[in-house]
């Protein structure tokens, strides 16, 4: 029941300003997010015209989805003189929850590990190593996969070639490919995610916590048994959920692998067969076994998201992000123990690093075509950034699909950040899970709800995304990028005192003026801050790109293009062309980076939570 | 000016009642101070005079206008906040013409009456500066005179000084009652400091939960407290539990095997047989030079404290503990036999 006082204070509330920030966030996230989703659950869960578990039945019946008994593949299987290491099929949804999960483990144990080194110990080209580590999180999408079935290959794969051939320290030579592959892939891009959540707790931690606990006589592993690892858990628990549900969403690594050795245990996750089924969509209808397929990704991703939802919403953000009062505690590492932080480390950066330093060795070189190792340096692929005009108009959609998105982006952050910070309107703590419930949805969950939305409600007209993908594209940016747009101005927000708004209406000001006089001005740099991640995001983005994108081929960005070269299907362009468009990626990754950290002076989150 | 009226104001956050059914008229000119321990709402009963909060129940009138449901913006009151709210992005200047800029002023007059607050709280060439330029004492007056450059009717200070040094502290709120007074606006203090609200103020409004527990001039206040929370609240003192053995021009009470004599505080009338706290502040005792006295107390000293001025002493006088003030000089040492008495009109009697 709401009181009278209650009802005074949400009129109170509901100055012109506030309406129109709550009206907008709310309109926004129900046409782009809520009513898409829906349109998948219902098409899941209707046959013959009523609500039934048909499609769920048919598809769990199903032993191509799901097969307790193994179904074919290699793991640890020597033929000749190869060990071929592809993983077991299980069918489509135990494959991507074998593969989640394997992720998620080897992930948290080196994003543990390594943060725990670089947090806690003082030692030699630590700062270095400290960049290092997060070179992974420069995007090369679909190209790394690529690169380290290369580096595998069995004949003229590098690492073959060095240990087996020149070496002669490996028995056999060894194929990585498949579910394995995928695994392999996605524990290396995703690592720093967790890395950089523990690295942040533990930053965060009072060292008189960990002080208390060795006066008390706890050292070594029980020190972190008992007191480190609990405290840093809300950083492990949300590095560790985001990394699943990357995992279960990535295209990149399947389609990297696919298009590299067209290995079929590559296909066999629930993410490829969206998308390959969302290749037959343009005669414009998407399977109802598709959409259950869908339900069940964003299911598993929802669950883990409300796992550890008090971690990530804006509130607990905004108090972890600032983070830093006192010196943590760090130790100089002894001679002894130099030996294998270095070993690890080492071995950490160079195989992690591996994807990046193929994309530039494929987009500077011959090495796409000319075997073992590249021959000569060219620079015809990235000139063909400048002169093809087919790669050209996948730049330049980009670049104008990520500006408007932004732009959408910063206006939604900010509305509705403020609605949350200030008001006390009702549904503002669904306001907030909305804001970063974005982080779970997969993206190809998103493209194919708003294909079915958009296809059934807007039929023929703009928004249509078998008219035009473009806007389409656009409002999936704004939205699957909002969370960092909206974290980072609440971060802000919580920086500005409310007294600054209330002194400016005491002197007369209304809402309207003191927002744009105050809090504007105020909370800029987070804005820019979080306007620069959200470009740098939107621009690698992959999963609607590949999908809604694929739909006019004249409105596809670099991210399409680059999957069709990796794919295989694309007339013109050869992986090297990809290459020198990751290269453009990162490239305006680096510059966006050193812009908000040395000109906005923010600690840029990343991923973060 | 203006003549402030609140009329059963009440306002709930949950299930706290920050204000609870106040009602109370600050005059004309007046500087009123809601003083009170941290929670008790005084803050609140401030936040919605300015308009920031609004009342469960209750009106506020401004002047016999009703204006509880007047947003804030259009109240045209200066309000200085606790931690000043100075625009970390504006420089002086801009932080005190906000408020006129709003009002449309012309650019002449605002820089004319700019220099002019500037000049008032002396802060004449700073106007260029941006706030973290300044020292505390400047970002203290800089909301001052942002608070005044709109000539308001009513002046709102939450806890002003208290993110001061002490000694700027006094200093400051010396010249806060200078300027108040040359003035004459009506200015309502919020603080927590009692010292600060008895030098500042012609009437405190002393509140504990949301309630006003008594209204009155410092003097009042402090000798007639109304309830035991008011007269511990304000100075110190000890207080021991008795029963009533006779009422006459003084009041006679048997606290364990004393007799105390003292004189009833508030407004119940007391009898022989009621049980009374006897409030006794540690000033008020003299030692006894010779000869005998009434209130007479005998006992050990079991704690002292040098504290300037002079030597505050924990006697045990029979099964009760008191405070004593003595004179600096005073020379004695723990366990040592003391004798002192208190003039029976100072002792504050209240029944439970």
């Amino acid at each position: 029941m709401l009181s009278t006082t209650r009802l005074r204070e949400i009129k109170k509330s509901l100055d012109p300003l506030i309406t129109f920030q709550y009206i907008f966030s709310y309109a926004y996230l129900t046409l782009f997010l809520l009513l898409p989703i829906a349109t998948i659950i219902e098409q899941a869960f209707l046959h013959d015209g009523s609500f039934s578990l048909h499609w769920f039945e048919k598809v769990l019946s199903d032993p191509d989805f799901f097969s307790l008994k193994a179904r074919g593949g290699m793991m640890f299987e020597v033929h000749g003189d190869t060990i071929y290491i592809w993983g077991i099929d299980h069918g489509y949804i135990m494959n991507s929850l074998i593969v989640a999960a394997t992720v998620t483990i080897s992930t948290s144990l080196i994003g543990v590990l390594t943060a725990l080194i670089i947090a806690r110990y003082d030692f030699p080209g630590k700062n270095i190593f400290r960049v290092m580590v997060l070179i992974p999180m420069l995007a090369t999408p679909f190209v790394n996969a690529y690169v380290i079935g290369k580096f595998f290959q069995p004949r003229g794969g590098l690492l073959n070639f060095l240990f087996y051939d020149v070496l002669h320290i490996l028995p056999w030579r060894i194929d990585v490919n498949g579910l394995v592959g995928i695994a392999v892939a996605q524990t290396l891009a995703f690592y720093p995610i967790v890395y950089l959540n523990v690295f942040a707790s533990l930053m965060t931690m009072d060292p008189t916590m960990e002080e208390q606990a060795e006066s008390l006589g706890a050292g070594g592993f029980k020190l972190f048994r008992t007191i480190t690892l609990p405290l840093s858990m809300p950083g492990l628990a949300a590095g560790a959920t985001i990394v699943f549900i990357f995992s279960l969403e990535d295209l990149g690594a399947p389609i990297g692998f696919i298009g590299y050795s067209g290995n079929p245990l590559a296909r066999k996750v629930m993410s490829v067969y969206v998308f390959d089924d969302f290749a037959a969509a343009v005669t414009g209808a998407i399977s109802p076994i598709t959409s259950a397929i869908a339900v069940i990704l964003v299911s598993f991703a929802v669950a883990g998201f409300l796992a550890i939802k008090k971690y990530v919403t804006l509130k607990t953000y905004a108090t972890i992000s600032k983070g830093g009062r006192w010196k943590p505690r760090t130790r100089k590492l002894s001679f002894k123990g130099l030996i294998p932080v270095y070993l690890f480390l080492t071995l950490l950066v160079l195989s992690a690093s591996m994807p990046q330093i193929g994309v530039i060795i494929l987009a500077l070189t011959d090495w796409a075509i000319s075997g073992l190792a590249p021959k000569a340096i060219t620079f015809e692929y990235v000139s063909r950034l400048f002169t093809d005009p087919n790669v050209m108009r996948a730049i330049s959609n980009s670049l104008v699909y990520s500006g408007v998105a932004v732009l959408l982006a910063v206006i939604l952050g900010s509305s509705s950040t403020y609605v949350i910070a200030r008001s006390k309107l009702p549904g503002t703590d669904v306001l907030d899970s909305l804001l970063t419930m974005p982080i779970a949805v997969p993206g190809i969950v998103v493209a194919v709800g708003y294909f079915l939305f958009f296809t059934g409600f807007f039929r023929g007209t703009i928004l249509d995304p078998l008219v035009d993908p473009a806007l389409l594209l656009i409002f999936a940016y704004s939205v699957r990028r909002l969370p960092f747009t909206a974290r980072s101005v609440f971060a802000g927000l919580q920086g500005v005192h409310e007294s600054l708004e209330e002194v400016a209406t005491t002197l007369g000001a209304t809402r309207f003026k003191s927002f744009f006089d105050i809090v504007v001005p105020l909370i800029a740099a987070n804005v820019i801050g979080g306007g620069i991640l959200t470009f740098v995001y939107s621009m690698s983005e992959v999963s609607t790109s590949v999908t809604l994108g694929a739909l006019r081929e004249d409105r596809g960005p670099i991210t399409f293009y680059i999957s069709q070269v990796i794919y295989g299907t694309a007339a013109v362009g050869t992986v090297s062309v990809a290459a020198a468009l990751c290269l453009l990626l990162i490239t305006v990754q680096v510059i966006a980076l050193a812009v908000s950290n040395y000109i906005l002076k923010q600690r840029v989150a990343f991923l973060g939570i | 000016m203006v003549r402030v009226s609140l009329r059963n104001i009440t306002k709930r956050f949950g299930k706290v009642v920050a204000a609870d059914h106040i009602t109370l008229d600050i005059e004309d000119g007046e500087f009123f101070t809601f003083l009170g321990p941290s929670g008790c709402g005084k803050t609140t009963t401030l936040r919605l005079i300015a308009g920031l909060e609004i009342p469960d129940e209750g009106r506020i009138l401004f002047d016999d206008i009703d204006v509880t449901d007047l947003p804030s913006y259009k109240r045209g009151v200066g309000m200085v906040f606790q931690n000043y709210a100075l625009w970390p992005h504006m420089t002086v200047f801009d932080n005190i013409a906000y408020g006129l800029k709003i009002r449309k002023t012309p650019m002449t007059e605002i820089k004319a009456r700019v220099r002019e607050v500037l000049e008032l709280v002396r802060l004449e060439g700073l106007a260029d500066r941006y706030p973290h330029q300044l020292s505390g004492g400047q970002q203290q007056r800089v909301a001052l005179a942002r608070a005044l450059v709109i000539e308001p009717k009513l002046l709102l200070l939450d806890e002003p000084l208290s993110n001061l040094d002490a000694k700027l502290r006094i200093e400051m709120r010396e010249e806060l009652k200078d300027l108040q007074k040359r003035l004459g606006i009506t200015t309502i203090y919020v603080t927590h400091d009692q010292e600060e609200a008895m030098v500042l103020s012609d009437r405190i409004a002393i509140m504990s939960n949301g309630r006003v527990e008594q209204i009155g001039t410092p003097h009042e206040v402090y000798r007639k407290p109304s309830n035991l929370f008011v007269a511990t609240f304000i100075g110190r003192s000890s207080v021991l539990k008795g029963e009533v053995v006779s009422v006459d021009d003084f009041i006679e009470v048997k606290v364990g095997n004393l007799l105390i004599k003292g004189c009833v505080s508030g407004e119940e009338k007391v009898n022989v047989g009621d049980n009374v706290y006897v409030v006794l502040r540690p000033h008020d005792f003299m030692a006894v030079e010779e000869g005998e006295e009434i209130n007479e107390l005998e006992g050990v000293v079991e704690w002292l404290a040098f504290i300037g001025g002079i030597v505050e002493a924990r006697i045990r006088v029979d099964s009760e503990r008191v405070l004593v003030s003595l004179d600096a000089d005073t020379e004695i040492n723990i366990g040592d036999k003391i004798k002192v008495f208190i003039p029976w009109n100072n002792v504050i009697i209240l029944k439970t």
